[in-house]
């Protein structure tokens, strides 16, 4: 069955053409990055606006690099959240009107169970399985015990990882969005700050890195006020640790005691090489599976390839009330 | 037998959702229904409804005309997409108008000023005069002031914020303007984002 995926939810109109949940016939992304980069982070109205513009050109290249026609589509699958409201309405509604104007059903898909199936197109998922999501929206393990089966095990109770990375890359003034650069200049300097890792030792499989980010705001600020040399490189790299042996330490834990088959990472933030480096460094007795760097951001492959396993295991559609919810649930 | 014409209009930007069907120059179905932030939700099964009654599907519309705002910037970007996306898939031309001049249309003669509050005592607003069902522009669409705007009327007007727009009035006036390229089709929102605004502002 092929798939139209449809993404809109934050600052990339996305639409891919997915065979059977595993193979990509096409993926466009529109990105607006670079529109959003002069504000230093995305700017809801503006990203809106950039959907509706991009929004019938993005379709077209899709299915036409597919080397199909709608009448060929399966099933229409569209981010229905979480994310940007606003935005979530383009692919929604744009989605809408394909299943109306051919007959296809339609299918809401929730922007995590995305990611996570971002996954699928590297590999099978096998079951039971682990997966931390880690983006600039989410921090959370789930496990899977089988397909579109998800129980959430913990989240972030305050910032999102890939928030915390941007603002530290804001106050180090860094290029936004500061997580790849944050990255990059870790694996040239040392931890020396030795920042705490927040609950690492707490017995959920909760996070919270707001403590963290404001730690090392206020010692850059107070390095600043007594004009001491500010080394970029050893600043990310001691917050970078601080993250990734918290995601580390805990994701371990919960695959050993769910006894998992495999640990899946996924979102924006499983582009992060000293993630990737590490993670395979402390899980060594399960397999670690990263997406291909160009699923972990944003794209509607991702939501094609869920919304195929969402559509197969329930086999019911949406109607054309489908709407958008900023805080939609995963389970 | 010739191809007949079957015109969908569509508007969003105001309180109403509205959808309109013209076969051959005859007004056959239309709906007007206020709605508080639910246009997404609601416009196509709407839209789905009205086709069926009339027995088409979309596939089978000859051209479609949109209302681009100004008004609600979420509003007026669901039928924006909407009509881009029909246009897009069925190959079919848009023509636009002014949000304002489907809102004045519903008036049946005089001068009228069609109004979308816009907060903060402003508004979106513009002047048509209607004589004999002929609908011609007095002033531009405009986000102005209300007082302000009021003052540069000098005669007897009246304001419509609410109406079901006459949509044959439309088809006869030189308010609509054809879409060259329908992929490049944006809402006119009168006004830059305010981050653009305090950007500018700042430079
Ligand atoms: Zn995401």
């Amino acid at each position: 069955m092929y798939v139209l995926g449809v993404e809109s939810s934050c600052d990339e109109t996305s639409v891919a053409v997915v065979k059977d949940g595993r193979e990509v016939l096409s993926n466009v992304v529109l990105s607006q990055i670079d529109i959003h980069q002069a504000y230093g982070g995305v700017v809801p109205e503006i990203a809106s606006r950039e959907h509706v513009k991009g929004v019938s050109m993005v379709f077209d290249q899709a299915i036409r690099q597919a080397g199909l026609r709608y009448e060929d589509i399966g099933l229409v699958a569209v981010t229905n959240g979480p994310g940007l409201i606003g935005s979530l309405l383009i692919g929604v509604n744009a989605a809408k009107v394909v299943a109306m104007n051919y007959g296809i059903p339609l299918l809401g898909v929730h922007h995590i169970a995305g990611h996570i199936y971002a996954n699928n197109l590297e590999r099978p998922i096998e079951f039971p399985c682990l997966a931390l999501v880690v983006s600039g929206g989410h921090t959370e393990l789930d496990l899977m015990n089988g397909h579109f089966d998800f129980v959430k095990l913990g989240e972030t109770q305050d910032d999102a990882v890939g928030e915390a990375y941007d603002k530290v890359g804001r106050v180090l003034e860094l290029p936004y969005p500061g997580g790849p650069v944050v990255d990059k200049l870790s694996a040239l300097g040392k931890d020396v700050y030795h920042f705490p890792r927040p609950m690492v030792d707490s017995p959920d499989y909760n996070f919270s890195f707001s403590g963290l980010k404001s730690h090392v705001i206020n010692l850059h600020h107070n390095m600043t006020q007594r004009n001491e040399t500010i080394v970029k490189e050893d600043f990310c790299r001691s917050f970078q640790d601080a993250v990734t042996d918290v995601l580390c330490q805990k994701t371990k834990r919960a695959a050993k005691e769910y006894g998992v088959k495999q640990v899946i990472v996924a979102g924006g933030v499983a582009a992060n090489r000293g993630l990737r480096a590490k993670m395979a460094q402390t899980i060594t007795d399960v397999p670690v599976y990263f997406p291909a760097m160009r699923y972990c951001t944003d794209n509607a492959a991702m939501i094609a390839a869920a919304g195929y396993f969402k559509y197969m295991k329930t086999g019911v559609a949406d109607d054309l009330y489908l709407n958008g919810d900023s805080r939609l649930a995963l389970n | 037998m010739t191809k007949s014409s079957k015109t969908l209009f569509v508007d969003t930007a105001t309180k109403s959702v509205f959808l309109a069907l013209v076969v051959d120059g005859v007004l056959s179905d239309q709906v007007c229904r206020e709605g508080v932030n639910n246009h997404s939700v609601t416009i196509l099964p709407l839209l789905d409804d009205l086709l069926k009654r009339q027995n088409l599907t979309l596939k089978d519309l000859t051209d479609i005309v949109v209302g681009i705002g100004p008004g609600s910037y979420t509003g007026v970007r669901i039928g924006v997409s909407i009509a881009k996306m029909i246009g897009y898939l069925n190959g079919i031309p848009i023509r636009t108008v002014s949000s304002l001049a489907l809102l004045a249309s519903s008036a049946l003669s005089g001068t009228v000023v069609p109004f979308i509050d816009a907060r903060r005592e402003n508004a979106f607003m513009a002047c048509f005069e209607i004589q004999d069902g002929v609908m011609v522009r007095k002033f531009d669409d405009v986000l102005a002031n209300v007082e302000a705007f009021k003052a540069r009327l000098s005669q007897p007007y009246r304001i419509v914020a609410a109406g079901t727009p006459d949509v044959l009035k439309i088809l006869r006036s030189d308010l609509l303007t054809p879409v060259p390229d329908i992929h490049a089709l944006v809402p006119n929102y009168l006004q830059v984002t305010e981050a653009e605004h305090n950007k500018q502002a700042a430079a």
